[in-house]
Order: structure tokens, then C-alpha cells, then sequence
């Protein structure tokens, strides 16, 4: 399982995000989310907000996946909502121990 | 406010997936314990007794414990020791009704205790709910005798959301 | 582990983002269920498995497994409520130690006594209990023969096990655990009004304007019948409750006027009110004149003890003629009451004057409507059947009955108490309807509609609950098969006679469970048993509701329904093994055929066939026999009733209903029986018609107070009482296997007063022996639980299997419903 070329961690990762996309460019826009490795889309709002997370095993892994996706020409606005980290080299059972991280602010405006 | 929405949030869904990782642990069936006879009895013969345990202590940390499914009425999770709870005084009210939650800061006594038996909507607790213990008990620190494999509905939906994503 | 963590902060990622982009959160990360299939939960209804209190709940199923329950919106009896006990249903069939194999002692591959038990096929255990049926059979007859089951069986399984045990094997040997819960208030109702159950329904739940507790903790045991209690006088501010118990506990919590009283005692408080009625002209003279004769029963009937005990020595009548009774008159009566003044009440009883005028006075007042509950505090009593006469007797004497919210209401501990135990008849000396063995009259009409010849059903009852453990250990019962409950936590005297019966090496027990109790822990060869859901059934409740319940999960594999075992058994028996040739020379059409055959199959047992299942239905069990067997056998047990004041309707209209209290005539239930207008049995201007007597009078019994069979002395110096608790369902078999029940209440402690245990120099914590001449078992002393025994008496829980009280209890029981008398003996306690 290990990757030494992906420099291994014992954390994982998990960001969430909310994507605006113009809305005629939207299923290019989930395909362009969608070829990322760790992405899945959860859901889709009435004016097509796109939910969707990143999954991965550093601050590094998720941001370039990240920017990946916010290049992408149809979208508008990409915000970042979520992101939480479980180190998993200790097996702990309260899971509410973990730390947020990093509680984005939400952007409001969009 | 967003904030606040997000907490909020958040709290619920602790509810939900706590039960789920100490139903897939004992899911784990250890087969020793399988088509064994005095489980509850920790295998002592029925002609002699295991010296009894010291009376365990009520768990008093205050932590929201999961609930099994929606409609299952939440554990106490503090000891009601010298609680009046009689015709005249309610002790569990005093923290949990609506117009002292406020102040107490404790969870509000849900909705349907506010109903009559046939569901119409009272002014305060309805008579029928008085009775906390009936529904809500407090637990104490000892390790069940016995596990139990009973599977939460949300760990079911999730390994089918899982297969359906394969197919 | 790190799976599921990954998973929920996840899912709190996705609720976060979900939030901000205002859409509803995704299933994944919701507890919301959404209209995907995949959220879908497959409701249904079905009774709840524990009390006789009868609640419906929903039950919610997923892929195969109970995943949530809760009570029933749409039922009359819980209306949406459940107790603690109730909303955990889910998880009772869950204990990991679920039974999968049946499990027979054996040593070098062969049964043995003293073996261990060795998991087998279903093949070779039923191999080896037909061989061991047979040989008790050939050896010692049907008499040798024997069966302990349940009011919680199904009425379908008491209903086939009645048959195979008095028309298959030809023994009245089967006897339910019901015998030891409310046989004495099924004398009561048979000696008081010839025919058995309450007259009254929980509607008189919301009409009363006094309730009186005799000897029952509602609030513990019947929780949800305790919300409406309260529910009513928490409504209505004119609505007294009156507790009386032997010891405090929650339900003196909303009594008015609550009443310590010292044990055996209450015999002589109910003769106080009667007197107190005369005395007071309050007697409702037109309908005691129309309603009503007087008897003088028989006294000195001794304590059902083993026939060499001194007690029994000494006592005149208590032989045949203990039930026996002479007709009196009202005067007599009067007399007869008038030495029970409130004085003497009160001395015996230890209760103040006013508290028992104030109670008194509750019945006396012909405005106030009054409804009586008693549960094991009148019927665990040496003087059950009496306990029962007695609270009667004010009823009647005040025209208190039959009426809404003037009720005296027996309430029952089983789920299926009523329906299976009572109304089928799994007693050693009834059959199904109120019938008895011992009239010939009766066991005709049974061995007609069985299609069994004449002469089938013996005359002679059967061995009951109590004396089938002693003569298990005197070796007389050889055979023995335990369904669908836990004695040997249950009975009394474990140490001398159940245990010892047990074990002794002349009997072969076979006990069916789901899980592994103390019995089965006892016996030679256990039989994993289905439970609850993961069969079809009918269950009676205390107010005479009778509701059904579809199979809904598949059992775990290897674990069969009693019901299946039961018929499934039948199989291995020829009529020429179990029936001597002049029997059969009268029918020779039965000739080779098996007891399946007769009993079952081709009988009016087998003639629905499967097609009559809705196909979305799971039903094992008849799909496995390739008939509706349930329905077979429900359609074959009411045809018993209907026509008699029993009447059930169509099987198949209980599937739809929330349950319907009989008789159900012209599709229409009974509220209230005996009454005109309510009881469609009930003669035309008869006003009260109490049919089950020929003359349609109600009985009032002279009864004296008698003392109780064993009271604490210089040695052994307390009372013991034993009883249940909130969160457990009596043995705790399921419910101990429940964490959260468990938690609740894990370990059966003994209350005692804080003086009591100051002058013996204990604390609250300490380690103790509880000692009486049976033996003795050790626990730990509470001083401020939720039961508050007053000085000289003591009260342990029966729940806990790792500590059995009723390893000291003792045997006696009321010699009319030979029901054990679990809340008196005499004990010591002993720091350890």
C-alpha cells in the first residue's frame, strides 16, 4: 500500500467545498471535479452550487487537488467550507477529539 | 448565525454515526462465545456464585450518548440521585422544560411530550409524560456481560450507498 | 475503526458545505430518511414481547434486521408510547450469544448426563428425544411425561403444544410459567364468576375517579397502563390513588394515600372494607339482592407445601375439598366481616385507622367510580384465590363493576398471559375456553373437534408447575421439555427441588431457547429457538385483546420457532407409539399415521394452504410444513370459543387490526362484560348477567384472614419479598443482553431500610449473605434505591442470573392455584 513516492502520512484528510459554476458549463465543470483523485460530489443545489469534497493524506495533497479545480474556466467561485484531519498513527476512540482544523468562512456573497 | 448552522449541524451528525462504529465492533462475532451456555452467569455453576461486583457507579460525565434510531428515548447521561420526581415536584423538569432550558442550558424535552394521547398539542408537558424514569435511565460504569450486534440503520444505508456507487 | 472515523468527519464536511450551499443534506451525512430506496425502513406492527399490558409498536426492518422500533400511533392500548423496555425491542434479538445449534451434554460422542455440551444437527436431536419420549413411554407411561411452557408462547404454539401433550402423548403434564403469575386470579375469576378474565378494559383507565393499587407496582410494571393512571389524575383534580404494598416503591411517587402494610395482612384489610361498607349502609342493596348470592368457603387449607411438611400435617382441609364452599346469607356475611373493624385492621396490618377509612371510604361512596389493579402482590400469596374473592366482594357489594371506571381489574405479566396460558388452556387441568379436564363433558368436546377418539384426554390433571419439579426430583417425571421460559431462575426453592430435579440422572430435559439461561444451563439438550418477529403469532393481552403479528426477519441460522419444534417433534411418533390399541381400534383410520398427521396436518389444522399468505410475507414456519399452519391451528383453537362468551374473529382481520378484545361478536369487540348494552352475552333485562355461573349471579365469598406459611422469627428475622424491575423484563434473558438496559440496572441488589442494615452493622455497598433454611445467595446492600422496604423487610429483584434469589424462596403456594407465594419467607442477612 505504501507509496514512497507519494510520501506517505498517517493522516487523512478531508475538505469540503462548495463550487459556483456558470451554469450552461456545469457537467463540464463536475467532469473537470471528478477527474481529481479523492473528489466526490454530493450534491447539487436548485441554482447549482455544487458540494463536493476532497479526500487525501496532506495539507499539500488537498490543496493541489484543489487548485486543479478552481482553474477550471466555468467556474465562478470556489470556497472552501470544511477541512478536518485524522491522525491515524494513534487509534483513538473519541472521535470528537479531533481537531477542526480549519473552519473556512463561508463566502457569503455567492 | 452561519456559524451557529454549521455546529448545529455538526452535533447531529454525531448522533447519528456514533452508534455506527460500536455496532461494527461488535460485529466482529467472536465465535468462543457462540452456542455457550451461562453467558450471564460468566460461566459459574448454578450450585455456586461469583463473589458480586461492587455496586457499579452512575456515569455523571454529562456526554450525549447516541441513540440507536430516531425514536429511541436518550439515556441520562448524569445521576438523578435524590431526584424528586412525584405528584407534586418534578426535578427533570426543572432543567429540561421548555421555559428552563434557557437558563439550565440542558436539551429541551422533545416535542411529542407535549402531546395527549391522541396527539393534539398541550399548553405544558402532557400528564402522560410525567414519569421520566419510565423512558429515560441513567447508566452506570459496568461493561455489558453480554454484546450486542444489533446494526444501526445509517451503517446499512451507508455500505449500500457504497455497492450502489460500484454498480 | 479508522474507517468509520474517516467516514463520520467526512460526513461532517459534506453537512458543513450542504449548509452553505442551502441544499438538504445528503443521505450519506444525514439522519434525514430521504425517498431513496436505499434510506427505505419496511415498517409494520406487532405486539411488544414483553408485559400483558398489550402495547403495539412498529417495527422497522432493513435488509433483513430489526433496525428501530416504537410505539404504535395507531393503537388504543400505548397510543405512540412505550416503556424503556419497549423502545429497546429492537435490540433483543441481537445478544451475541444467540443459540444456533442445538447443544446436547455428551461425553465419547454419546448423550450423557454428566457430558458437555456438544453442538449437533436438528436430526440427532430430535434422535435422541424421540428415543428418550419413547423409552419414558414404554417404561412409565404418559403420566412420566411432561412440559413446562409460557405465557409467551404464541396462542398457536400453546394451542399446538396443548395437543400434542393431552391428545398426542396423552399427559396433562403441561403446565405454563403463568402458573406462577396468575393462576390465583384465575381462581378468583372462576370461583367469583364461573368464567375467567376481566370483565372491565383499560378504558376504564380514563373513566375512574379513584384508583387502588393492591400489591402492584404499576409504575414499574406496567409502565404504559401507569402513564394513563397518571394521565388521568394528573387531568382531573377530584382523581385519588390509593397504593398499598408491603414496601414503598415509584408508585407510591403519585399516590394519595399510600399504605405500608405488613405482609399477608391484606386479607384482613379487604374483610375491613367489606365490614366497613355493612356498617356504614352503603351496600347497594338492589343490586346485591339481583346480582349476587353468599358463600362461606372452606378454611384452613394449608400452604401447597410437600405433603409431609408440619404445615400440611397440621391442616384440616387441605385436601379436595380446600375450594369447597356453603351457601350463606347476607346477615351471615355481615356477621361473619363484622370482627374486622378498623381497629384490628389496622393492629394486624400496621396501616393508621384513617388511612384505611380513607380507603375504605373510596369504595363506600356510591358517587366515586373505582377501578382496582392487583398484580403478584394478591396473586404470589398462599391466599391468591382468596386475595382475589375478597376485592371482589366490595365490588359487588357496592354494584362497582362492569361499568366504566368501576372495575376490579386482575392485570397480568405475560404478553400472551391471557391469550395463550388462560384462554388456551396450557394448564394441567384445563383445555381451551375455560374447560376443564376432569369434566367428561369437556373432554369430549375437545377429542371431537381434535378428530381424536374418545377416551384420548385423561381424566386426571396433570402434574402443575410446582409439583412438576418435585416430581422431577422424586423421579416420577422422566421426560421433561422446557419452552419459552427460565425456572430454574424462576421457580422457588432452586436448592431443593428444581435443581435437584433437574439433574437428577433418571430425567432427560430438554430446553428451548434463543439464548443460553440458567435453565438451559440445567438441562441435557438445548434447541435454539426464533423469538418475537422472526415468527408469525397471536398474543392475548389483560384486557382480553387479542392482536397478531407477521413474521418479519428470518431467525439466525439453526434457530426454529417453538412452534416448529413442536410439530416438527410430532413428527417422530406413530399413534401406535403413544396410544394403547383400544384407543386406536376405535378410529383405524389413524392407524400408522404419525401424531403429525392427526394432529396437524390432517386435521382442520392443515386445511388453509399457503396460498393464503400474502407473497410479500415471510413465514417460515408454514412455508416448511406447506400449510398456513397458524392460521390452521388459530381457526381450530377459536372454533372452541365462538358461540361460548369467548368468541374470536377471523383470523386473518387481526392482521389488520390493532388487536380486538372478545368475545368479538358480529365482527364487534366487548368493552365491558356482564353488562347489558355492553355484552352482547349479557341476557336481555338482566341489567348485570354474570353468565359464567348458571343462576347468573356473582359469588361473595366469607374468607377469613389466615397467616402467611413461613413469618421471620428470632433467627431468621426479616421478610423476604422478591419482584421485578423497570428495566428488565422478569428473568432479564433479553433485556440483560440490552447495554443500555443492562447499564440501567445491572445487578439485583437487596433494598433494605437504613436502620435495618445499621443494626446489623451494615452500609450501603456492603457484601452480604442472604440466608434462609432453603440456602442462600450474597449481594449487595442498597439503603436509598428506588424501593424503600420499611424495618424487617427486605426486597430482591429476581432479574440478575448471576445472582438467584430464588435459590431461598420458598415453594408454598396457594393450595387452590398452586401459585408460589414469592413475596413472603423468612431469611437472615449476613455481612460476608
Amino acid at each position: 500500500m505504501t507509496n514512497k513516492a507519494e510520501k506517505s502520512t498517517n493522516e487523512y484528510h478531508v475538505a469540503s467545498f462548495v463550487a459556483y459554476p456558470i451554469i450552461s458549463q456545469i457537467f463540464a465543470v463536475k467532469a473537470a471535479i471528478l477527474a481529481v483523485q479523492g473528489t466526490e460530489i454530493h450534491a447539487t443545489s436548485e441554482e447549482g452550487k455544487i458540494v463536493f469534497t476532497i479526500e487525501g493524506h496532506s495539507y499539500k495533497d488537498i490543496g493541489k487537488k484543489m487548485d486543479t479545480i478552481r482553474v477550471h474556466q466555468g467556474i465562478i467561485n470556489l470556497s472552501p467550507v470544511y477541512h478536518q484531519i485524522l491522525d491515524e498513527s494513534i487509534e483513538d476512540d473519541a472521535v470528537n477529539e479531533n481537531k477542526v482544523v480549519n473552519e473556512f468562512t463561508p463566502q457569503t456573497h455567492i | 448565525m452561519k456559524k451557529l448552522n454549521l455546529a448545529a449541524i455538526a452535533s447531529l451528525v454525531i448522533f447519528v454515526i456514533s452508534p455506527l462504529t460500536y455496532s461494527i465492533n461488535a460485529f466482529a462475532a467472536d465465535k468462543e462465545t457462540v452456542n455457550t451456555v451461562a453467558t450471564l452467569r460468566d460461566h459459574t455453576p448454578i450450585e455456586s456464585q461469583k463473589e458480586p461486583n461492587p455496586i457499579p457507579k452512575v456515569m455523571n460525565k454529562d456526554i450525549k450518548q447516541g441513540r440507536n434510531y430516531p425514536m429511541q428515548p436518550p439515556v441520562i447521561p448524569h445521576t438523578t440521585r435524590s431526584y424528586e420526581v412525584n405528584k407534586n415536584n418534578n426535578k427533570c423538569l426543572s432543567c429540561h422544560s421548555r421555559h428552563r432550558t434557557e437558563k439550565s442550558q440542558a436539551p429541551m424535552i422533545s416535542v411529542t411530550h407535549y402531546m395527549d394521547r391522541d396527539g393534539n398539542f398541550l399548553a405544558d408537558v402532557s400528564p402522560r409524560r410525567y414519569f421520566c424514569n419510565q423512558c429515560h435511565v441513567t447508566q452506570v460504569d459496568a461493561k455489558p456481560l453480554v454484546e450486542n450486534t444489533f446494526v444501526d440503520m445509517h451503517t446499512l444505508m451507508s455500505v449500500k450507498i457504497v455497492t450502489d456507487e460500484h454498480h | 475503526m479508522s474507517i468509520n472515523r474517516r467516514e463520520f468527519i467526512k460526513a461532517n464536511a459534506i453537512a458543513a458545505a450542504a449548509a452553505v450551499a442551502g441544499v438538504s443534506v445528503p443521505a450519506v451525512a444525514s439522519n434525514l430518511i430521504t425517498s431513496s430506496d436505499i434510506t427505505k425502513l419496511k415498517w409494520d406492527k406487532a405486539p411488544c414481547r414483553f408485559c400483558g399490558t398489550g402495547c403495539s409498536v412498529n417495527v422497522g426492518v432493513m435488509d433483513g434486521k430489526v433496525v428501530a422500533t416504537h410505539g404504535d400511533i395507531k393503537s388504543p392500548v400505548n397510543k405512540g408510547l412505550n416503556c424503556v423496555k419497549g423502545y429497546f425491542l429492537s435490540k433483543i434479538m441481537y445478544g451475541k450469544d444467540r443459540l444456533t445449534q442445538p447443544l446436547l451434554r455428551m461425553s465419547n460422542g454419546k448423550y450423557d448426563k454428566q457430558g458437555e455440551f456438544t453442538p449437533i444437527s436438528w436430526e440427532q436431536a430430535f434422535d435422541v428425544m424421540a428415543e428418550k419420549a419413547k423409552e419414558t413411554l414404554k417404561k412409565s407411561g404418559p403420566e412420566a411425561v411432561g412440559m413446562f411452557g409460557s405465557g409467551q408462547w404464541t396462542v398457536q404454539e400453546g394451542y399446538a403444544a396443548v395437543k400434542l401433550m393431552k391428545a398426542g402423548f396423552r399427559t396433562n403434564n403441561i403446565d405454563p410459567n403463568a402458573r406462577h403469575c396468575m393462576a390465583s386470579a384465575v381462581g378468583g375469576f372462576m370461583r367469583t364468576f364461573g368464567i375467567d378474565e376481566p370483565m372491565g378494559c383499560y378504558d376504564d383507565l380514563e373513566a375512574a375517579d379513584a384508583f387502588v393499587l393492591w400489591g402492584s407496582n404499576m409504575a414499574e410494571m406496567h409502565p404504559i397502563l401507569w402513564t394513563r393512571l397518571t394521565d388521568r389524575r394528573l387531568s382531573a383534580q377530584h382523581v385519588r390513588v390509593a397504593v398499598l404494598s408491603t414496601y414503598e416503591h415509584r408508585s407510591f411517587d403519585l399516590a394519595d394515600n399510600g399504605m405500608i402494610f405488613t405482609p399477608q395482612t391484606d386479607l384482613a384489610i379487604l374483610n375491613f372494607i367489606a365490614n366497613y361498607i355493612i356498617e356504614t349502609d352503603r351496600v347497594n342493596k338492589d343490586f346485591v339482592s339481583k346480582h349476587t348470592n353468599f358463600r362461606l368457603g372452606t378454611t384452613d387449607i394449608g400452604y401447597g407445601l410437600r405433603p409431609e411438611n408440619p404445615l400440611e400435617v397440621n391442616a384440616k382441609n387441605n385436601g379436595k375439598n380446600a375450594g369447597d364452599s356453603t351457601p350463606i346469607d347476607f346477615d351471615e356475611y355481615a356477621k361473619f366481616v363484622s370482627t374486622y373493624t378498623v381497629e384490628y385492621a389496622s393492629k394486624l396490618s400496621g396501616v393508621p385507622e384513617h388511612k384505611l377509612i380513607e380507603l375504605a371510604e373510596m369504595y363506600a361512596d356510591p358517587k366515586v367510580k373505582v377501578t382496582s389493579f392487583w398484580t403478584m402482590g394478591f396473586n404470589q400469596h398462599t391466599r391468591g384465590v382468596w386475595a382475589n374473592n375478597l376485592v371482589y366482594n366490595i365490588h359487588l357489594l357496592t354494584g362497582k363493576i362492569s361499568t366504566p371506571g368501576n372495575s376490579p381489574f386482575s392485570l397480568t405479566g405475560q404478553p400472551s398471559a391471557c391469550g395463550t396460558a388462560r384462554e388456551v388452556g396450557t394448564f394441567s387441568h384445563r383445555l381451551p375456553a375455560d374447560m376443564v379436564v376432569t369434566n367428561p363433558k369437556h373432554r369430549d368436546t375437545a377429542e371431537k373437534i381434535w378428530g381424536v377418539p374418545a377416551g384420548t384426554v385423561p381424566p386426571k390433571p396433570g402434574y402443575h408447575a410446582v409439583l412438576q419439579n418435585r416430581m422431577l426430583k422424586d423421579g416420577k417425571l422422566n421426560f421433561y421439555w422446557v419452552q419459552c421460559n427460565n425456572n430454574m431462575q424462576a421457580g422457588a426453592n432452586i436448592n431443593e427441588e428444581i435443581y435437584p430435579g433437574y439433574r437428577n440422572p433418571k430425567n432427560f430435559i430438554v430446553v428451548s431457547d434463543p439464548y443460553p439461561t440458567v435453565t438451559a444451563q440445567a438441562a441435557d439438550l438445548i434447541l435454539p429457538t426464533a423469538m418475537w418477529v422472526e415468527k408469525e403469532g397471536v398474543y392475548g393481552n389483560a384486557e382480553r385483546r387479542t392482536q397478531a403479528w407477521y413474521q418479519m426477519v428470518e431467525a439466525p441460522q439453526g434457530a426454529q420457532s417453538d412452534l416448529w419444534q413442536l410439530v416438527e417433534f410430532s413428527k417422530r411418533f406413530k399413534v401406535e407409539d403413544v396410544w394403547p390399541e383400544e384407543l386406536i381400534a376405535k378410529q383405524p383410520d389413524l392407524r400408522g399415521k404419525t401424531l403429525y398427521d392427526v394432529l396437524y396436518k390432517d386435521s382442520s389444522v392443515g386445511k388453509f394452504p399457503l396460498s393464503e399468505i400474502p407473497e410479500d410475507r415471510l413465514n417460515d414456519d408454514a412455508r416448511d410444513f406447506g400449510f398456513y399452519i397458524q392460521k390452521g391451528l388459530f381457526e381450530e383453537y377459536a372454533s372452541f370459543g365462538r358461540g361460548h362468551a369467548h368468541d374470536l374473529a377471523p383470523y386473518d382481520r387481526y392482521h389488520n387490526e390493532r388487536g380486538l378484545r372478545w368475545p368479538v361478536v358480529n365482527g364487534v369487540e366487548t368493552k365491558w362484560r356482564f353488562k347489558e348494552g355492553s355484552d352482547p352475552y349479557a341476557k336481555p333485562g338482566s341489567d348485570w348477567d354474570f353468565y359464567g355461573h348458571k343462576d347468573g349471579r356473582a359469588r361473595i365469598f366469607a374468607l377469613p384472614y389466615e397467616p402467611a406459611a413461613e413469618s421471620p422469627d428470632e433467627e431468621y428475622d426479616l421478610w423476604l419479598s422478591t419482584g421485578r424491575v423497570l428495566e428488565h423484563w422478569h428473568s432479564g434473558s433479553m433485556t440483560q443482553r440490552v447495554p443500555e438496559l443492562y447499564k440501567a440496572i445491572p445487578d439485583a441488589l437487596v433494598y433494605m431500610h437504613p436502620d435495618d442494615a445499621k443494626v446489623r452493622g451494615l452500609r450501603r455497598g456492603d457484601l452480604v449473605k442472604l440466608v434462609s433454611r432453603r440456602g442462600e445467595v450474597q449481594t449487595r446492600v442498597e439503603t436509598r434505591g428506588r424501593n424503600k422496604p420499611p424495618i424487617g423487610l427486605v426486597f430482591m429483584p429476581w432479574f440478575d442470573a448471576s445472582r438467584l434469589v430464588n435459590k431461598i424462596t420458598l415453594d408454598a403456594t396457594d393450595p387452590l392455584s398452586k401459585q408460589t407465594d414469592y413475596k413472603k419467607c423468612a431469611i437472615k442477612i449476613v455481612k460476608v
